[in-house]
């Protein structure tokens, strides 16, 4: 298992002025319009049963959604010199809300996602929507790699004044290959944004590091042999968990 | 059914966009499977020797170019032809990529659903 925190100088920059990530904004956005082009064909075209339309038009529902998440990802960090205000969270909640949220999505694609549930989660000092949105973007990411096999899970846990909120996948391991280049990205200190996987130019985790930082938080990954742990580190709250 | 022979791989790993090429070239009287990401494609080359692959360039577990390096260096898949369908098609020019086997280049933002059937057809010729 190896393990490496996603810290780079750059991630913390503002969003605008940055050619690297605007160029990849508009390519992540790519995908979800080119697939829901094509459903729109396919459901013009005719030709279907009421069942495939159905089933067509719900894709192209939660496609929109995603994108829109992404676009609000993105207005979203372009407002970094703004405060947002933090406030304990309990995190297991938090996942709840997450793994909810994407279900359909994850159903639609016949994968599940769930959360580990603990009887006395510990709180973080967070930003409820910057952590959500965070957890969003891992799980999106995971939802691409993992199998219908094995659920996606969301788990929290405490070390020591840190609590890490991570997102587990068990797909297709991070080859060695794509792991040196990840962790060569870490430690570029470039505009650059990371990517742990080919298929994505990783948007969602130059997103998630900005969120993160804006919390005080950091985000990182785990390989495993199958499939990875994408998380993020949040400070640990001192007030007593009464839930 | 016209064309029943031919095979047609189609490596996508996004589910529902794959979905729409088997829905588009089994109308087409095409005979298809599909593989989400390269490993399992590979797999599926090996056992099934299909007369075209249909390819995305960015997939899980492996990029199109690592798979396309893999069927060169071997002498039965190296003569497939390979139809890449890609969001980065204006960033690919065909002569720098036709070494590999790739004899088309769809841009999946400006393509029309046919425009899959066509190409097949085209590098079958």
């Amino acid at each position: 298992m190896r393990e490496g925190r996603l810290t780079k100088n750059a991630a913390s920059e503002p969003f605008g002025g940055d050619t690297a990530a605007f160029l990849m904004a508009a390519h992540e956005l790519k995908s979800p319009l080119a697939l829901i082009r094509q459903l729109a064909f396919a459901l013009d075209a005719g030709q279907l049963t009421s069942g495939e339309q159905d089933r067509i038009a719900q894709q192209i529902i939660l496609t929109s959604e995603r994108a829109l998440r992404l676009t609000t990802d993105l207005t979203t960090s372009s407002r970094q010199d703004t405060l947002f205000d933090l406030e304990p969270l309990n995190p297991v909640t938090l996942c709840e809300d997450v793994a909810h949220e994407l279900t359909p999505l994850f159903t639609a694609q016949d994968k599940k996602i769930e959360v580990i549930s603990r009887t006395k989660p510990p709180l973080v000092v967070g930003n409820r929507d910057l952590l959500r949105r965070i957890l969003l973007n891992f799980g999106d990411n995971a939802l691409h790699y993992s199998s219908a096999d094995h659920p996606v899970s969301l788990a929290v846990q405490a070390t020591g004044d840190k609590v890490r909120v991570g997102v587990r996948d068990y797909g297709p391991a991070v080859t060695p290959d794509m792991w040196q280049v990840l962790q060569e990205r870490l430690h570029a200190h470039t505009a650059q944004p990371v990517s742990g996987r080919p298929q994505s130019s990783g948007l969602g985790l130059y997103i998630a590091d900005q969120f993160a930082r804006m919390m005080s938080g950091e985000i990182g990954a785990i390989r495993h042999r199958d499939g990875a742990t994408f998380y993020v580190d949040m400070t640990a709250s001192r007030q007593l968990s009464f839930l | 059914m016209k064309n029943m022979a031919v095979d047609v791989l189609i490596v996508e790993d996004d589910i529902w966009l794959s979905e729409q090429f088997e829905r588009t070239l089994s109308k087409a009287g095409y005979v298809t499977r599909r593989a989400f990401e390269g490993h399992t494609a590979m797999d599926l080359i090996d056992e099934l020797k299909p007369q075209v692959v249909l390819l995305d360039m960015l997939l899980t577990g492996s990029t199109a170019v690592t798979l396309m390096h893999e069927l060169q260096s071997y002498k039965d898949t190296g003569d497939i032809p390979i139809i890449l369908c890609t969001n980065l098609a204006s960033l690919i020019r065909l002569d720098d990529v036709s070494d590999y086997g790739v004899r088309r280049i769809i841009d999946k933002t400006t393509m029309h659903p046919d425009d899959i059937a066509t190409a097949v057809r085209s590098v079958l010729l």
